[in-house]
């Protein structure tokens, strides 16, 4: 898989931005900001109309055959536009554990919806502070799953969950199906994320995979969905590298343009050294899918994109004043987001020790 | 295997041939006199193996093929420390300029088979006391002088001037006019009568950079390589030749393995450093940094040999790479302790924490300081505007000094 993008990945590239530059604005954004639970209609839409929910999953299932890299160039664009769902991600994220891990019957139960985006799927693996817990407080035995997993990005939406449960005292990977699974929705700073809290009540899930293997294979769905991530970060804060340079140019102080100060002109050009760096280790990752490594390089890809993306935030904040801060421009959404994506799907701690592990184990 | 895969397969092969000659393992303890005589019969091997000039032309004695052999042929040769470091300058610009822009095309040959088989060096003097990052402010003067000039001034930070038999030089022609105007190129003999070479000793203890004297040194009309007054052009694109070299994201320093074994074997409060948190996030850290930089140069590499132009984000390897190298060369010396404190001049900054350490600083101010590469960030690739110039437009010789 090359490191260089080719014709027809430029072109998805360029009409997935016109499409979402046409569909996607900050006043709808900036409403769902106040609701709870609910997510931008419009964007779904899209996404299934355009089959980005089909793109990386297999023919056979309904999908386009394509692969991480046109994923992940998608996600960079709507993070460009700020998505304003979390479904590309967690609806992938659920696929690729029922591709891999699932029955024949459970694939087809579930990849042509999730493929057509009628389904939309969520992944239960954290418990607070730990993105992937050995022994899970959520209990499955005899086919039933109880407990709370708590906020699960897209869990107010969502009708399929991969869940990382306990049977036992053994870690174990189930698929639920959400229908009866009560959701507690709450106030957070990024609430078209839908995250919820998941209540399960003797809900009724398909084993996956059990013991050391639960575990391997949830933090395989966590990278995957992190390198997808990580383009989306990597998008956000091209965005906000553009906005902060337009202003920079246009906003006078002092006889001049603030963007020849140097303080505001260096932060800028700062920032696009992360953004290209994250870049480049977005599609390494992307494109060492299924190679020895991978983990390690998705590590390095989610770790670049957060640093990027969360000083994209504070920078692009900073050079525009008090316009920065005020609800109208809009720039909060990108430091909601950022933070957001930045605990979704394991954060920075948990992946710099995933990081560490795999290079110190390599080592040994 | 594609073509360039094989050819650096053969490159390595030879390179393992004569490491044993010429490699790091065999120049440890060798003094500069040492080191220039074994490069010096290393750069005739290179060349009799075919890979001197790799994308120069035949006729100068070069190999003919593209910039990406050469930039796959010294990313091999990178690896195995050879003594090539007093030739680097030399043949890295002010040679290609001399090739591309010397009149006297006979001459030119001569002196570019010389230097790349080491028989001749070349030095760069462009910066002086009063113009480095701003180069366009040098004082060093050439004088009309019957039908040649005479040179009046001083030279600083010049790189192996102490072992040139040639310089390409920036002079002042006319300070009358504004200060990029008022520049023109010339090659210079550093054996000429008025020529003084004094070296300049290192915060590292070493003496690579010289202050370069001229008092009334005459050279002739011949030895001009810009129109007069059109210097700083020339200046320009040879620093512009540049462009398409190996790079290194260890910023020239130790490959970070080397600092997760010094974190296996080092402790903290009693436990193994690899356990604690900051340093398992400085190596996360510069991994990732490191891994999007080589990443960048992979895509750079794919895009030459598509014949497509690789992107400005190439510009962010020194700059990244070097600062990261200096933060993770203090916080190595901290991971030893005391023990740190121990010191050898000789050892290579390649494998040395404490010589990675002292010699960091340099490398974030030869060939443009970092404040000067954000402003090519800003300006060049963002769009952002140029700095308040005071000195803009205005004759030279009516800037206040
Ligand atoms: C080891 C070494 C080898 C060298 N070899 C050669 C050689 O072979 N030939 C040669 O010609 N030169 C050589 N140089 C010189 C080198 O190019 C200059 O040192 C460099 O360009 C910086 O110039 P300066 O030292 O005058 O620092 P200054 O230009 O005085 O800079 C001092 C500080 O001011 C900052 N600064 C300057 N202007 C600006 C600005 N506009 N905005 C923001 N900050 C600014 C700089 O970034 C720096 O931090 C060498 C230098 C070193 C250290």
């Amino acid at each position: 898989m090359s490191l260089l993008y080719d014709e027809g990945q430029l072109a998805i590239a360029a009409e997935t931005r016109k499409v979402l530059e046409a569909r996607v604005n900050t006043k709808e954004m900036l409403a769902l900001l106040e609701q709870q639970g609910l997510f931008h209609a419009p964007f779904w839409e899209t996404a299934k109309q355009q089959g980005w929910t089909a793109l990386a999953l297999p023919e056979a299932y309904g999908g386009l055959d394509l692969t991480l890299v046109e994923l992940g160039l998608i996600a960079l664009q709507t993070g460009r536009t700020l998505a304003g769902a979390p479904f590309l991600t967690t609806s992938y994220g659920a696929a690729r554990a029922v591709l891999d891990h699932g029955s024949e019957a459970l694939k087809d139960a579930w990849l042509p919806r999730l493929a057509s985006g009628e389904a939309i799927g969520a992944i239960a693996f954290a418990e607070g502070q730990e993105p992937v817990p050995a022994l899970p407080t959520v209990t499955y035995a005899h086919g039933l799953l109880n407990g709370i997993k708590p906020s699960v990005s897209g869990g107010s939406q969502a009708h399929l969950a991969i869940v990382l449960a306990s049977e036992a005292g053994t870690p174990v990977l189930v698929a639920a199906d959400l229908t009866g699974a009560e959701r507690q929705v709450f106030h957070t700073f990024d609430n078209s994320r839908c995250t919820a809290n998941l209540v399960f009540q003797n809900t009724s899930a398909t084993l996956l995979a059990s013991g050391d293997a639960a575990l391997q294979a949830a933090l395989h769905v966590l990278a995957l969905q992190s390198v997808v991530t990580a383009h989306e970060q990597t998008g956000g804060a091209e965005a906000l590298i553009e906005q902060a340079r337009d202003y920079a140019n246009t906003r006078r102080a002092f006889g001049q343009p603030i963007g020849a100060f140097q303080s505001v002109k260096h932060r800028i050009a700062e920032l696009y050294g992360l953004v290209e760096l994250a870049r480049a280790n977005a599609l390494q990752a992307a494109a060492s899918e299924g190679q020895p490594g991978f983990l390690k390089v998705a590590a390095a890809a989610r770790i670049q994109a957060t640093e990027a993306y969360d000083t994209a935030a504070r920078d692009c904040v900073q050079v525009h004043g008090g316009i920065g801060v005020t609800w109208e421009g809009g720039l909060h959404l990108h430091m909601r987001r950022s933070r957001t994506l930045a605990v979704e799907q394991g954060n920075l701690l948990f992946w710099e020790d995933v990081l560490v592990d795999q290079l110190t184990g390599e080592m040994a | 295997m594609s073509d360039i895969e094989a050819y650096s397969e053969r490159a390595r092969e030879w390179l393992q041939s004569v490491a044993g000659e010429f490699g790091g393992a065999v120049r440890k303890g060798l003094s500069d006199a040492e080191n220039l005589a074994l490069g010096r019969r290393y750069l005739k091997a290179r060349f009799d193996a075919g890979y001197a000039g790799i994308n120069w032309s035949p006729e100068f004695g070069g190999q003919g093929l593209t910039h990406i052999e050469k930039v796959a042929f010294e990313a091999e040769e990178m690896k195995f420390s050879m003594p090539s470091g007093f030739f680097g300058i030399s043949l890295g610009m002010p040679v290609p300029i001399l090739m591309k822009y010397c009149e006297d095309k006979a001459f030119a040959k001569e002196r570019v088979l010389k230097a790349l088989q080491g028989e001749e060096i070349w030095c760069q003097l462009f910066s002086e006391p009063a113009g480095g990052s701003d180069l366009a402010g040098l004082r060093l003067r050439a004088e009309q002088d019957g039908n040649g000039w005479k040179l009046n001034g001083q030279k600083l930070w010049t790189s192996f001037a102490q072992y040139s038999d040639y310089g390409v030089i920036v002079a002042r022609t006319d300070p009358t006019v504004a200060k990029h105007k008022g520049l023109t190129y010339f090659w210079v003999d550093m054996k000429s009568p008025g020529v003084e070479v004094r070296p300049v000793k290192l915060a590292a203890g070493d003496h690579m950079v010289n202050e370069v004297f001229f008092d009334d040194v005459r050279i002739d009309d011949s030895n001009r390589l810009s129109p007069v007054g059109g210097g700083f052009s020339v200046a320009m694109a040879t620093l512009m030749i540049e462009r398409y070299t190996a790079t290194d994201s260890a910023g020239f320093g130790p490959h970070l393995d080397l600092f997760i074994s010094l974190a296996k074997e080092t402790k903290i409060g009693g436990k193994p450093a690899i356990e604690d948190g900051r340093i398992r996030q400085q190596i996360a850290r510069n991994y990732a940094m490191r891994n999007g930089l080589d990443a960048i140069t992979a895509r750079a590499m794919l895009m030459m040999r598509a014949g497509m132009e690789p992107g400005p984000e190439g510009s962010l390897n020194k700059l990244v790479s070097v600062r990261s190298r200096q933060k993770l060369s203090e916080l190595a010396i901290d991971l030893q302790g005391t023990d740190a404190l121990h010191y050898d001049d000789q050892a290579s900054s390649k494998d040395d924490w404490q010589a990675s350490w002292i010699g960091a600083p340099t490398g974030r101010i030869a060939g443009g300081a970092d404040e000067m590469l954000l402003n090519t960030i800003a300006e060049r690739i963002l769009g952002l505007p140029q700095d308040h110039r005071p000195d803009k437009g205005v004759p030279f010789n009516q800037i206040p000094a």
